[in-house]
């Protein structure tokens, strides 16, 4: 907790917050950062008047400040029936990987809003800042469940339009959905946040080989319930390693073209890897 | 070595296939019992198994390793009950030979359950043929089957046939001989029924080469001599064991003392084929009473390998037996007091004839030479009659040749030659069959019978004939002698007639002074007497003829063979007499009933002894040397070809287990 008290989130863009934050702001405001002087008009507060200019230019200008803003961190969980799954469990390491970040982001008095999608809901929990609404966000996200079936566009598209203010949005799936991943990427893409997808793993989705799958196997879908079998065979295995390998290079690919930054997390990492090294380095967390 | 399979029942093992691999396969998919397991999502499976469902039948077929052990284990009980049969040598034929040695050494005891090689070749065989023809009622075509049993000659005892039933009764019968061993006769007699010639293109033959089976001991006198033809192959299956040893009665012989008629010598070789020397001892019966035994064991060296020509020459012991008293004929028999694993060489016989003396009448011009050689013979009598002489003789008693043994005509003819034993000089016989046209002059031996008795002892290499008639031989006249210019010497036998016929009158020739002629005039002499036979008291080997000639009017002629079976003989003419093969030892004795008012004796015995030398040696060849190749034997009672369904079950068996255990590790 220590560690994470020292992290922070930061974001590449500066957007325009709600409230006065931590965070520079486009916005000029109230900071001690000096950004510019303009001409005095009527009915601007005189405490920024510049006296010194004017005992010398005997002209009125306003001292403009960089105001600082919060940052609105979105924190977007899949719970989709395909979380629940992996050893460690995907959907559990997602709710830590949330706690964690939105911790980071209360403690730096970050607008944290969280939301759960899945089949046909999009759950949220909006508005929170400062430490002392952690209880409520790990209440929150403990009372959530993976059951759903996809939901993912629907979920950013209600992430896209619901007015959370610009900021850091950070999606934690596995982005096996069915309907796929990009018309809702595309919502989010297109709304000025600075977008982070974390693609969760499990580490028998990486390698089934050596995570006990051989044999001749029922394969069933748990979000859509679907057989698919499979004699893991060692050229199914290598087709499945290449399939996968494709699709986490296409959703990359995907992730690129919109400044989306993508990062394939297996659930069998650790925490404070992921959270001090990983994620630090690519640059969502300082 | 090559491998070749035999599938006794190829349409059953086919029909089964049919009936069981596509269930089986459609079985597989429907009992496959996969592993369920729930998994986030199946998507990503999805699409790799979609680059392999253009086929995907075939990669469960090829990955699914159940699948592949149950695929084996039905393929091990469809071959199983194909029953193949695996044979080391070659691929199988469509007609099969099967040469069944029956010699004199196939009677050696060492065979397993005290049983002779014969005995066991005779089994072996007929496991054989029931192996080739086991298949049942889903066999396949079986092999069309010869027997040939060889020893001396070969003999077809069954024509290729598909008849099981047939070819196992011709082994069955199959009879021991104690003859010795040539095989090239049963080639020709098996290439004679496999090779055809087509009539509209007579050099074109076409071949259907044969497989033989070869059960024998390997001991063939006349294997250096044969040859496998392109497309035959032969399996040998070594009958007997390479460890037995024999020693045997190489040679027997009796002479009677010139000076003392009563009195016999015998003579005898031991032969010994054994590595270690023989030490034994010898009897000496007469007319089946002992009379003799060896005062100490007589030791025979052991056999030499020559290491020069690759052969095995046995010890050798020359036995002398002191004089014995033999006052009338009798049979000699030396045996071994001790008899080993091969007994028909234990023993040998010799028929020893009454001391008598020849009764010879010399006609014609008496010359000096043949008159000197006939005085120094210890004769009964000697007439000699001038040419005029003899016919007015004949003319008044037409029987007159049969009081006479021989009867030499020196250039001279007469004018009846229809009876009688006689050897000619020079004069043509007036007889059918001998045709005179005309005189050749300086004549040399061309063509020479080494082996006929008449040439025993006589080198005609410098002989020169200064003048000879030219005679053209034909019918049943037997040239023994040849030059360029025609026949020199001849033998004819004709009804009551024999006679040893010269074509060149000896005083025309250097002949007189060589040591050859005296020998060619007694052994004629002797040969004639003899009834144109070999000499009287000389014993046959098994595989010869017995010949005699009996008197006029002789009847109820039966021939007593070993065994005390008596076989009566069908006479058409008694004075030409001819009985055998005599496959076996032992004594033969042929007896007859005299005509009435006839005097004189109404048996005649012969002698039959295998001779050790030849046949003697009884150690199993583990190969046999042809002349081109050699042919590793199969040993004991082995098969050439060995069934080989047992350990395809048993493979598929250990196969269903080992899927079996897959199974359980996966499920």
């Amino acid at each position: 907790m220590a560690r994470l008290d020292r992290l922070d989130v930061i974001s590449r863009k500066i957007f325009a917050g709600k409230i006065q934050g931590e965070r520079r702001s486009r916005r000029r405001g109230q900071s001690v950062e000096f950004a510019d002087f303009r001409n005095y008009s009527h009915g601007d507060d005189l405490r920024f008047v510049d006296w010194n200019i004017y005992a010398r230019l005997d002209r009125l200008f306003l001292k403009l400040f960089l105001e600082e803003e919060d940052l609105s961190m979105v924190i977007a969980v899949d719970m989709s029936q395909s979380m629940d799954g992996g050893d460690p469990h995907k959907f559990d390491y997602a709710r830590r990987l949330a706690m964690a970040l939105g911790y980071i982001g209360l403690v730096n008095n970050n607008r944290v809003s969280l939301f759960g999608f899945g089949a046909e809901r999009v759950e949220r929990l909006t508005g929170l800042r400062g430490r002392r609404r952690t209880r409520e966000m790990g209440r929150w996200l403990l009372d959530r469940t993976a059951d759903g079936l996809g939901g993912f566009t629907d979920g950013m598209r209600t992430i896209a339009l619901g007015g959370q203010g610009r900021g850091v949005l950070i999606v934690l799936s596995d982005f096996l959905f069915p309907d796929g991943y990009e018309k809702g990427l595309n919502y989010v893409a297109g709304r000025g946040f600075d977008v982070f997808a974390l693609q969760l793993l499990s580490p028998e989705e990486v390698d089934p080989a050596r995570h006990g799958i051989a044999g001749d196997l029922r394969l069933i879908d748990s979000e859509t319930g679907k057989e698919t079998e499979v004699t893991a065979s060692t050229a199914v295995l290598s087709q499945y390693r290449k399939s996968l390998e494709t699709y986490i290079a296409g959703l990359r690919d995907f992730s690129v073209r919109r400044s989306i930054t993508h990062q394939v997390v297996e659930t069998s990492l650790d925490m404070d890897t992921l959270l001090l090294d990983y994620l630090r380095r690519r640059g969502l967390l300082a | 070595m090559s491998l070749a399979v035999a599938w006794l029942a190829p349409f059953a093992a086919a029909i089964v296939a049919l009936s069981t691999l596509p269930p089986l396969v459609a079985l597989y998919f429907l009992r496959l019992r996969r592993t369920r397991r729930v998994i986030s999502s199946t998507m990503l499976w999805k699409r790799a198994t979609q680059d392999l469902r253009a086929n995907a039948p075939f990669q469960r077929l090829r990955f699914s390793l159940l699948l592949l052990l149950q695929l084996l284990a039905l393929a091990l009980v469809i071959f199983a009950i194909a029953q193949p049969q695996v044979e080391l040598g070659g691929s199988q034929a469509s007609r099969i030979v099967f040469l069944i040695d029956r010699s004199g050494s196939m009677n050696a005891m060492d065979a397993p359950d005290n049983q002779s090689r014969l005995d066991q070749a005779k089994r072996l065989a007929e496991n054989r043929l029931q192996a080739l023809h086991g298949g049942g009622l889903f066999s396949g075509p079986a092999p069309s089957v010869m027997v040939i049993a060889f020893a001396k000659d070969a003999q077809i005892l069954c024509p290729f046939t598909d008849n099981i039933a047939q070819a196992i009764a011709a082994i069955k019968g199959i009879q021991p001989t104690d003859e010795t061993t040539t095989l090239s006769d049963s080639f020709e007699l098996a290439r004679a029924f496999t090779t055809v010639t087509n009539p509209d293109k007579p050099t074109t033959i076409a071949v259907d080469a044969p497989s033989y089976e070869l059960f024998s001991d390997g001991r063939i006198a006349d294997l250096s001599q044969s040859v496998l033809r392109g497309g035959e192959r032969m399996v040998f299956h070594s009958i007997g064991k390479s460890t037995t040893m024999n020693a045997g009665i190489g040679a027997i012989a009796v002479a009677r003392n010139p000076d003392r008629p009563d009195e016999v010598q015998v003579f005898s070789r031991v032969v010994n084929w054994s590595n270690e020397p023989f030490t034994g001892d010898l009897e000496v019966v007469v007319d089946d009473r002992l009379r003799a035994v060896t005062p100490q064991p007589v030791n025979v060296p052991a056999a030499q390998e020559d290491a020069t020509m690759h052969i095995r020459v046995p010890g050798e012991t020359q036995v002398v037996f002191p004089s014995l008293t033999l006052p009338k004929g009798g049979v000699i028999e030396v045996r071994f007091s001790k008899h080993d694993l091969l007994v028909a060489d234990d023993r040998a016989a010799v028929v020893a004839a009454p001391p008598s003396a020849l009764r010879i009448a010399l006609v014609g011009r008496g010359a000096f030479v043949m008159k000197s050689i006939l005085e120094g013979m210890s004769l009964a009598s000697l007439d000699l009659f001038s040419l005029a002489a003899w016919n007015e003789k004949m003319a008044a008693n037409p029987l007159l040749p049969d009081s006479f043994d021989v009867i030499v005509l020196d250039d001279a003819m007469p004018d009846d030659l229809s009876r009688g034993r006689y050897l000619i000089f020079h004069a043509p016989p007036i007889t059918a069959g001998i045709s005179p046209y005309g005189t050749k002059e300086n004549a040399t031996p061309q063509s020479i019978r080494e082996g006929h008795p008449l040439l025993q002892y006589v080198n005609l290499d410098d002989l020169f004939v200064s003048s000879m008639t030219a005679v053209a031989a034909g019918g049943d006249a037997d040239v023994i002698v040849e030059s360029g210019e025609g026949p020199m010497m001849m033998t004819l036998s004709r009804g009551a007639l024999t006679f040893v016929y010269v074509t060149f009158d000896p005083m025309e020739s250097d002949w007189p002074f060589q040591r050859g002629f005296v020998n060619f005039f007694a052994n004629s002499i002797a040969w004639l007497a003899a009834g144109g036979s070999a000499v009287a008291d000389e014993p046959l080997a098994p595989g010869d003829v017995a010949k005699a000639r009996l008197p006029a009017g002789a009847k109820e002629v039966s021939m007593l063979i070993p065994g005390g079976t008596t076989l009566p003989i069908v006479v058409q003419d008694p004075s030409n007499i001819s009985y055998g093969p005599l496959r076996t030892t032992g004594i033969y004795r042929l007896n007859w009933t005299a005509p009435k008012g006839q005097s004189g004796p109404a048996s005649l015995a012969y002698a039959v002894n295998m001779n050790s030398r030849a046949e003697g040696r009884a150690d199993t060849a583990e190969e046999v040397k042809f002349a081109t190749e050699r042919i590793a034997g199969i040993q004991g009672g082995a098969s050439a070809e060995t069934s080989a369904w047992p350990w395809l079950l048993l493979a598929a068996v250990a196969v269903l287990f080992l899927e079996w255990w897959v199974w359980l590790r996966r499920v």
